[in-house]
Order: structure tokens, then sequence, then C-alpha cells
């Protein structure tokens, strides 16, 4: 029996073997933006970059468009992992919708979880305690200590460095087994709630945190200086993929990225929330706007996370840590948008409730992939290997870009 | 049929092993027998023996390139295990700890690895070419591991022109790499191989140029002679006549061997380990030996041209001079001991074992007599292993010269392997900038350097 394939099969494409592994898609061009990418200019050639690839940080595919070494153009192409992790939430109750944001950006589950459930309770209208208010931001902030220590690593594994990676992955390890005491798991913790968080501090957690305290300024400083003065990853990000402040602005960066550019915006000084005000700490800044100033910007920002957990520790309340919650909310209709720093930017929750047990629209703004637009300035005119550079300096996670 | 098949069944994997090469034993034997009884093999023994001797050189150099080609497999094996182990310390992980003692078979492991693996050729890639690549690669590297002379006369081939051979073979690995790269029929790979086009036939100049300050101060271009002019003293070490050419040697041969922080052509992050992208099983398991080779090659040449071979700092009659002692002869002849050689050997394990186990019996009362005598057996091997070992370097030469050679040589390996633990890697263009801009005026001011202070210093 023989089978008719038809045209668009991609069965077809495998017959000749030529057009197995070409960039260009088999179909014509769908807008002039295509057709214009599509037409190669003598000497220019089209490379896969990902979905499998060592440098893209998950399964980002990035067409590039080469002349020689040097990239011309580029296409993201996302949506590899995406999970349709929104509409599960849809499809779920206000408790359940919690732990299905967790896996969005993996590095920095906590922050997944605090914005939604801070929306959730605009929409509920109650009052967290302020305790939990505090654990919330302890844990987080040893979460954001955790993750930029792996973009450390990350970035200095991207240019080729091979020990700081295992050096950010012991730092990340002593802060998640810490949470792991606290939360029960180790990277997707499902630990804030409605209204409060799942457990309050525990021995375990306190003697690992002091214990860790007392020595985690001086373990960071001596990781930092793996790369803060070598010359070769100096001289390889300095002056690389530099943004300015107008630019930045307008492709709507936060976080590090717009930071680095000079600009002192952070949410949680911008737009305060949870106990924030009653906190003292400073906004680092840069001028530079390179993939140097994102890094060293990053290593005081772990400062001040440092900073943060010595004052939540002083200044620990006592009390519950959970608010008096029925099993099943059904919130008034109406809509909530609740937006926190992540370490990556504005991570941002916007739900509508209808009513029902279940929020009708349930949106997720990730900072990753609004950073990622940058990448379409940032890279043309610099050569394939510093592609992997300003990428790793933005530090997308694909999980929180594609959904 | 099926009773072969069942008794086969039936051996175990020794068994399996054991029982054809006992038949492959028992034929070669009968062979033998037979040969030697009609008078062929004797015969044909005579033309092979006198053919060799017509042809000394020829037969000599197919014994060199066999033992060079045996011993890159070992030596390759110990680079892979050192790279993996030091890498792991200076990451603060363990390393290898499973196959063998500390791991040390892990790289024996990895051999079979590769073998067992499929040897997959990519659709659409130029299967000749593609499959000849890694050969070029690795019998380049391997015939320039002929002319590395371990110690005195322990040597492949010596050659008159040993540096000149060891640049011309050393520089076609690119060959390898670039057909590789190309014939994968992947981007990536073909990147890698342009690149290492690009970078290798760059570095070869101030890698050649800065050896020619050695050679006109050694007076000669054998590595056995410039070995031999600078012999003494460590400070006879041409490194500290030739810090310049050391340094431009050393940056431009780690450029050449494809190390951090010049592996640009295998830049994994970047294109995918390059031009092996597409290999898989043993052809890419060449690629691998011969780095790994060559890695070594590299740390044996800097050592025999900058770090005086297998001379050591000091020499021991020498330093026995100078403090007034004289250093006992050692040179014992076995045929001279007559009866006493067997009692050596007979006795001598015996008589150390018990000694050995005194002390520990009486320091560790609780021990059992057998367990104090095991210790003292281990004891006495250690020290008769110790005074076995002095006795050698004392009294030959050649022990002396490999100890002090593959010392050195391994330094530079470690030196390697810790660059490239530390550091990041550098861009295309800042690595064409570096060998054009820095590296090859810096080799041109050393060889006018040194040209003149030879005149200046001979008028």
């Amino acid at each position: 029996m023989t089978r008719t394939v038809s045209r668009d099969d991609p069965r077809v494409l495998l017959e000749s073997p030529a057009t197995i592994y070409d960039a260009i898609p088999p179909y014509p061009p769908r807008s002039e933006r295509e057709a214009e990418f599509y037409a190669l200019r003598d000497g220019e050639m089209l490379v896969n970059l990902g979905p499998q690839h060592p440098s893209t940080h998950g399964v980002l595919r990035v067409v590039l468009k080469i002349d020689g070494e040097q990239v011309v153009d580029l296409d993201p192409v996302l949506g590899y992992l995406h999970r349709g992790i929104e509409k599960l939430a849809e499809n779920a109750d206000y408790h359940q919708a919690i732990c299905y944001t967790d896996p969005l950006e993996y590095v920095s589950s906590l922050f997944n979880e605090l914005a939604p459930v801070m929306a959730f309770e605009k929409l509920v209208e109650i009052e967290v305690p302020r305790r939990a208010e505090y654990i919330r931001i302890l844990s987080c902030e040893l979460l954001r200590i955790a993750s930029h220590g792996l973009f450390t690593g990350w970035l200095a594994l991207d240019l080729g460095g091979y020990a700081p990676i295992l050096y950010g992955f012991i730092e990340r390890d002593e802060i998640v087994e810490m949470l792991a005491a606290l939360t029960g798991q180790r990277m997707l913790f499902n630990y804030m709630r409605i209204g409060g968080v799942n457990g309050d501090l525990n021995h375990e957690f306190m003697s690992r945190l002091g214990e860790w305290m007392s020595r985690a300024a001086r373990e960071i400083a001596a990781n930092q200086t793996l790369l803060n003065e070598n010359e070769i990853f100096v001289r390889r990000t300095r002056g690389l993929g530099v943004i300015d402040r107008e630019t930045a602005l307008r492709l709507c960066l936060t976080g590090p990225a717009l930071r680095a550019t000079g600009v002192p915006y952070d949410i949680r000084r911008a737009h305060p929330y949870s106990v924030y005000p009653e906190l003292e700490f400073d906004i680092p800044t840069r001028d530079e706007g390179d993939s140097y100033a994102r890094y060293l910007l990053r290593l005081d920002e772990v400062k001040q996370s440092l900073r943060i957990i010595d004052q939540c520790l002083e200044q620990m309340p006592d009390g519950p840590c959970m608010a008096k919650i029925p099993r099943l909310i059904r919130p008034r209709p109406g809509r909530a948008f609740a937006a926190i720093e992540s370490p990556r930017g504005q991570y941002a929750c916007y739900a509508i409730s209808d009513g029902t047990d279940q929020p009708f629209r349930f949106r997720i703004h990730d900072p990753s992939f609004v950073n990622l637009q940058s990448v379409g300035v940032l890279v043309p005119g610099n050569l394939i290997a510093d592609t992997m550079a300003i990428m790793a300096s933005l530090d997308p996670i694909m999980g929180g870009v594609d959904k | 049929m099926s009773v072969v098949a069942r008794s086969w069944g039936h051996l175990t994997p020794a068994g399996k092993v054991v029982v054809p090469l006992l038949g492959i034993v028992l034929a070669l034997g009968l062979v033998a027998f037979l040969g030697i009884v009609t008078g062929i093999l004797p015969a044909i023994g005579d033309t092979v023996v006198l053919t060799g001797r017509r042809n000394v050189g020829i037969v000599r150099f197919l014994v060199a390139a066999t033992a060079a080609l045996l011993a890159s497999v070992p030596i390759a094996f110990i680079n892979i295990y050192l790279e993996m182990k030091l890498l792991a310390w200076i990451a603060l992980r363990r390393g290898p700890n499973r196959v063998g003692p500390f791991g040390t078979l892990q790289s024996v492991a990895h051999g079979f690895k590769v073998l067992a693996k499929e040897d997959f050729t990519p659709t659409g890639a130029d299967r000749a070419v593609f499959t000849i690549a890694p050969v070029v690669t690795f019998l380049s590297v391997v015939l320039a591991f002929m002319v590395v002379p371990f110690a005195p006369g322990i040597v492949g081939v010596d050659m008159n022109i040993a540096v000149l051979f060891f640049f011309a073979i050393g520089g076609l690995t690119v060959v390898g790499l670039l057909a590789g790269g190309w014939a994968s029929f992947n981007k990536y790979s073909l990147l890698g191989g342009l690149r290492s086009a690009a970078q290798i036939i760059s570095y070869e100049i101030p890698l050649t140029l800065s050896v020619v300050g050695v050679v006109m101060l050694a007076g000669t271009m054998s590595l056995h002679g410039i070995v031999e002019a600078q012999a003494g003293h460590f400070w006879n070490w041409f490194v500290f006549q030739q810090p310049l050419g050391f340094l431009v040697f050393f940056l431009a041969g780690t450029a050449e061997g494809n190390r951090t922080p010049f592996d640009l052509t295998e830049a994994d992050s970047e294109i995918v380990a390059g031009f092996a992208t597409e290999y898989s099983g043993m052809r890419y398991g060449f690629f691998y030996f011969a780095e790994y080779v060559n890695l070594f090659i590299l740390s044996a040449v800097t050592a025999i041209l900058f770090f005086g071979g297998w001379s050591a700092p000091v020499e021991i009659h020498q330093l026995a001079a100078w403090l007034g002692v004289a250093v006992p002869s050692f040179a014992i002849d076995p045929s001279q001991l007559g009866i006493g050689l067997l009692f050596l050997l007979a006795l001598g394990p015996a008589l150390g074992t018990v000694l050995c186990a005194i002390p520990v019996a009486l320091l560790r009362t609780d021990w059992s007599l057998r367990r104090a005598l095991a210790v003292g057996f281990v004891l006495f091997n250690v020290v008769a292993g110790g005074l076995v070992i002095a006795w050698a370097y004392l009294a030959s030469e050649v022990v002396a010269g490999l100890f002090w050679f593959l010392g050195k040589t391994f330094f530079f390996v470690f030196v390697f392997v810790w660059m490239r633990a530390t550091l990041p890697r550098v861009r295309i263009d800042q690595l064409m900038g570096f060998a054009w801009k820095w590296l090859l005026p810096a080799s041109l001011f050393n060889i006018f350097a040194t040209a003149a202070a030879i005149v200046l210093v001979n008028r």
C-alpha cells in the first residue's frame, strides 16, 4: 500500500539531504521582515543556534545570519518550552494555581509564587501577617543570591571559563539546602500561600542560615575574585553589547539590564510592596550599559540582598505565619495586578476573577521574555562568540520566556 | 554446530578469551614445528635478517614508528586521567574515583567506550574525507612524537633536523582538522575547521621563530644536541638566556595545541565542539587521542628546548664534589655474585620482612604475628623498591634522565590543565591580533637580540 504524502509533510524534506539542515523554512515568507531575513547576500550563511545548544540556557533557538564570524542579523524563535502554564492555572482553583507557576523561572521559583499570591490576596482582600511577609522577603532574597551566583557561573561558562559555574553551584546548593529545610523542596518550592507561607521558620533552617551568614560575605567575595579582574574576562565583556538609556527604556527592559544603563528603577523602591519600605538597602546602578556592567551590578545586588537578610532576621516579628483563609476561595468579580522585582527584573501577575473558584484570566509578565528581545539590538555586528556573552549577560531563563 | 554453540554459551567471559587464544597458540605451534622441520622458517628468517641488515635505517624507523604508536595510547590515557582529576580538584569536586584505584583506569574505560560506540556518518557528509581526517591528525601527532628524546638514547629517530621536522609535521594536524570540519556537512564544524586553519597557521609562525634563538645558541637543530648544550647546572637552561623566546613559545604552543584560553576550534559553548561536532565512536577517539598526545608533546618539547630536557638541575656528581663526598660506585655485576645472587633473591625478602616486622610487632602488641608480618612485608617492599629506584637513578643515566624529563613534562601538563581550569576563552579577533601584533614582533626581536648577543660575546 502506498501512502501519498502532501508537500507540506516534513517527511518530504527528508528525501533531499541538502535541505534537512537548512534554516530556511520550506514555506513562502509570511512577512516582509521574514522575506528580508531569509534573502541571503553573497557570503552570508544561516546557522541555527539551538534549540539544542550548550549555551542558550534551555531551548532557545536563534537563527543567526552570519558573514564569516560576524553576525549580520538574527531571528529568535521561541516556544520550544511552552507548557501552557497560564491556561493550566486558569483551570485550577486559586490555591492550586500557585504551584503551576513554580517551573516558570526555575532558578528563582519563590519569586514566581510571590507575584500571583500577592495578586490573589488583592482579589480576596486579606491582610497577611507581618511575620509571613518577613519570611517571604527573607526566603526570596536568599534565592536572589543563589540565582545571581549561578548567573556568574553561566556567564563564565559561555565565555569558556570552566570553574566559576561549579563555585556558583556550591553557593546555590547551600542556599537551596537551606530552603529545602524550610519548604521541603529543593527547586520548585511551592511555599507561598494566599495569606501567608506554608510553614514557620524551623530550627534547622535557622541554624543553617546562621552558619552560612557568618561566612557568606567572605565566600561570595572570594568567588567573585575568580572573574572580576581576570584580564581575558574583562576584555571580552567590557564594551560588549552596550545598550543606552533610551533604547533600554524603549524596549521596556527591567532589572539589572536596565539598571546597568543608569536608570535606578527597582520595583522594591519604585512601587514598594510587602515590607520593603521598612528595610534599608540601596539600588546599585551603573552607567556603562555593557555586559561587564550587568555582571558587576549583579555582584552589588548580592551585597544588598545580604543586608536585607540581616535586617529581616533582626526585625522578624512574632505571630502567626498564615492568615485565616477558607479552603475554597471565591473572590468577588474584579481584577488585580501585582509586580515584584525578580532577579531578572519586573515579574508581574495579572488575574481576573469572575466570582467562581477559578481565575478567569491568569497572566504572567516575565522579565526574561522582555529582556530577551534586546538581543535583536545588541547582537548584530558582533562576533558569534559574543552572541553567547551578550545573551548570558541578560540572563534569560527559557522556562519563563516560553511559559 | 549446535554442540559448539552450546559449549561456547557455557563458557565464562574469561574462558571465551582463553579458548580461542589456546587454539591460535596451538595452530601457530604446529606451523612453527612444520616450518622448522622442513627448513622453510630458518630460510625465511635468514632472508629477513639479511634484508634487515642491509636496510638498518628502515627497520629502525619501523620499530620506532610502532613504538611511538604504541606509546601514544598510554600517554594519552595518563593525560586524560590527569586532566579529569586536576580539573575536578580545582573545581572542588572529587573527580574520577570508581574505575581502578583512585579512578586511574577511568580513561581506559573511556577508551573502551569510544570503541563500543556507534561510528556514525551524517547524511550528506563526504564519507572518504570524513573517515580519513581523524587518522591524518592522529598520525601527524604520532610522527612528531617520534623525534622527542626521553633520555640519552631513548628516542624514536634521532634526526639532525628534529626541530624543523617537529614543526613541519606538527603543522600537518591542521589538515586533518580542516578536512574533518569540511567533510562533516555541518556549519558549526565548518566554522571550527576554518578557525583551526586560521589559528594554527597564524601561530605556527611565532612558534617556529621563537625557537630560532635556541637553535642559534645550541648550534644544532637536533633535540639531542640542544639538550646536551644545556647539560650541567640549571642556570645553563635556555629559559634563562631566552626568557622572551620561552614566553612566545609557550603561548604559541598553547594555541597550536588548541588548549584553553586559545581553544577556539572546539569552543563547546560557541560552535559546539567545532570540527568534532559530527564525530562519534573511534573517529572522535582519534581526535581526542591526538589532542592529548599533542599536549604531552608540547610539554615535552618545552622541557627539552628551554628546561634542559633530561638533565638534572644539579648533577649529583657535581653536588658530591662540592660537598666533598664521593658518590659510591653502584655498578653491580650480577655474574660476579655467583651463588650470592641466589641467596640475595631468596633470603633477602624473607630476612627483610622479618626485620621490618620486628618494630611493627613491638609497637603494636595487640596485633597478631601474622598481621605484623604482612605489614612488615609491605614495608620491606616499599624500602626495597625505593632502594632499587635510588640505585637505578645513580647507576643509569637513562633512569635519571627519564625521571627528570617526565617530571618536567608533567609539570607543564599540569600548567596547561591549570590554565584550562582558570581562564575563559579569548575571542577570534583578539586571538589573531595577539599572534600578529605581539607574538610575531616579539619573536623577531628575540632572534635579533640573540644574534647580536652571540656576535658581541664571540668577538
